[in-house]
């Protein structure tokens, strides 16, 4: 098995409950409110599941996922596209990239909330803000290496503006846009909890900040718990079938050459 | 049906010089020269392709209709042959006659990447007729076949000319073999800057051997 290829599913069947079982351990010996284990920390998820207070937080955190994800990755694209395609656009907004990559998340939220107020705009508008410069860099490396070839060929056979995006443009930017999406995903997960801790008065990063104050560590923990199950979730249930979809006409190698 | 009076493009390898001449409909042009003169480049002024050289320059081409047959098939690899067909314009009817036109009738599923060298150029062969062509551009098509195959598609090539006689064919190749099967006219391409040092007919018996070995420099400037 080469070392990049992902391990067979019996590892995740031992290392996981082993990893359970040595905090069951641990917590058992120390007998403190700090470590509370994993039996307690399974009955407070019931507990908030029940209630309804964890689908409240969960969808909060997923709704501003969602349109933080779709804006950033529409804007991200259309600027990568564009500083790809023109050298004067690159030349342009290059600096700004740069100024933009290197800006704390953190910043961006605190200057968002100081200047439109503890809303929902400024708190989405943090996370774009972080975003769309990591998209817009995968995008520009994409749109630098389309096929020029097929683009003479799309020119002598007079496709349509639409045609050539769709057709000549979206598949050889896929993998790109995957990239951007996966590498995505992760950072806007953890830029939205912040966001939430910091200004919103729901939503899992909110229920993580009420925690910390009471030093509720099997609510911190329960919560850690559902929000990586929905991470996973949507690995498994959107991006991979996604990924498989879309790379099914790549060839391993030609059938008879 | 075109006119070109190309200027000349001087930066950039290879270099073209001045290129005065026409293209009737069906002539069936061989064009012929040194590897690395800009046979392509031509070909690519000739389609609208290469942006340094004016869209002037080439009168008549909005009225003409060009399939382009490339080195490579430049086939749309995610898309099956009957989709590659049908994106140029051909209705399914179109894109399934011409398919077996080109003797690859059960393969309109398939990948362009799933066919070998010779399946494919046929296929792009396919697409060029899918649009209607004026004038077909043919880059080296017989390059890199096996002489089979190459025999085959020579065969094809010159059974779709009489099919369409109003169809013009502009052909890059490397051997004068070629221009005695396929060409009434003959184009020589040589020099720096390139310039069409023969620009004729040929007929029948027109023996382009002979006439390759005066033309080609710099033996040429010896006699």
């Amino acid at each position: 098995m080469p070392a990049g290829a992902r391990p067979p599913v019996w590892s995740y069947w031992i290392v996981l409950p082993s990893f359970v079982l040595l905090w069951a351990m641990v917590a058992q010996l120390l007998e403190t409110a700090l470590l509370p284990s994993p039996q307690s920390v399974l009955n407070r998820f019931l507990e908030e599941a029940n209630s309804g207070q964890l689908w409240h937080h969960l969808g909060a955190t997923l709704g501003r996922v969602v349109v933080a994800f779709t804006l950033a990755m529409l804007l991200g694209a259309v600027i990568g596209l564009a500083m790809g395609r023109s050298a004067l656009i690159n030349a342009l907004f290059d600096p700004l990239l740069l100024l933009l990559l290197n800006l704390p998340a953190l910043v961006t939220i605190i200057l968002m909330y100081v200047w439109f107020g503890l809303v929902e705009v400024a708190a989405v508008m943090a996370v774009v803000i972080n975003k769309v410069p990591n998209v817009a860099v995968t995008v520009r490396e994409g749109a630098r290496s389309l096929d020029y070839r097929l683009e003479q060929m799309a020119t002598v056979y007079c496709f349509t503006a639409w045609q050539r995006y769709r057709d000549v443009w979206l598949p050889q930017l896929f993998p790109y846009l995957m990239a951007a999406t996966r590498g995505g995903l992760a950072l806007i997960w953890k830029i939205v909890l912040v966001v939430e801790l910091l200004g919103r008065s729901n939503g899992v990063g909110f229920q993580l900040h009420m925690a910390f104050q009471v030093f509720d560590v099997a609510a911190i923990l329960a919560y850690s718990l559902a929000f990586i199950a929905m991470v996973q979730l949507i690995e498994l249930g959107v991006l991979q079938p996604l990924e498989r979809r879309s790379s099914r006409w790549r060839q391993p190698e030609p059938a008879h050459a | 049906m075109l006119e070109l009076s190309i200027k000349g493009r001087s930066f950039g390898q290879p270099v073209l010089g001045e290129v005065f001449t026409s293209v009737e409909r069906g002539d069936r042009i061989c064009l012929l020269g040194p590897s690395g003169v800009g046979k392509t480049t031509l070909l690519n002024a000739i389609a609208g392709l290469d942006t340094s050289i004016p869209a002037d320059a080439v009168t008549g081409r909005d009225q003409v209709r060009v399939g382009y047959l490339f080195q490579e098939h430049r086939l749309l690899p995610w898309r099956s042959l009957l989709a590659n067909l049908k994106l140029v314009g051909a209705t399914e009817q179109d894109a399934t006659r011409l398919l077996s036109e080109v003797g690859l009738t059960g393969y309109e599923a398939y990948l362009p990447d799933q066919l070998s060298l010779g399946m494919a150029r046929r296929a792009a062969l396919a697409r060029c007729l899918a649009v209607k062509p004026d004038l077909l551009l043919l880059d080296e098509p017989f390059a890199s076949l096996d002489p089979v195959m190459a025999k085959d598609l020579k065969m094809l090539i010159s059974g779709l000319m009489d099919n369409y006689p109003d169809m013009a064919m502009i052909c890059v190749t490397h051997d004068s073999q070629d221009a005695s099967t396929l060409a009434n006219r003959l184009w020589y391409l040589d020099g720096k800057p390139a310039t069409l040092k023969w620009d004729d007919a040929i007929g029948d018996s027109f023996v382009v051997d002979g006439l390759l070995a005066k033309l080609r420099e710099p033996e040429a400037a010896v006699i």
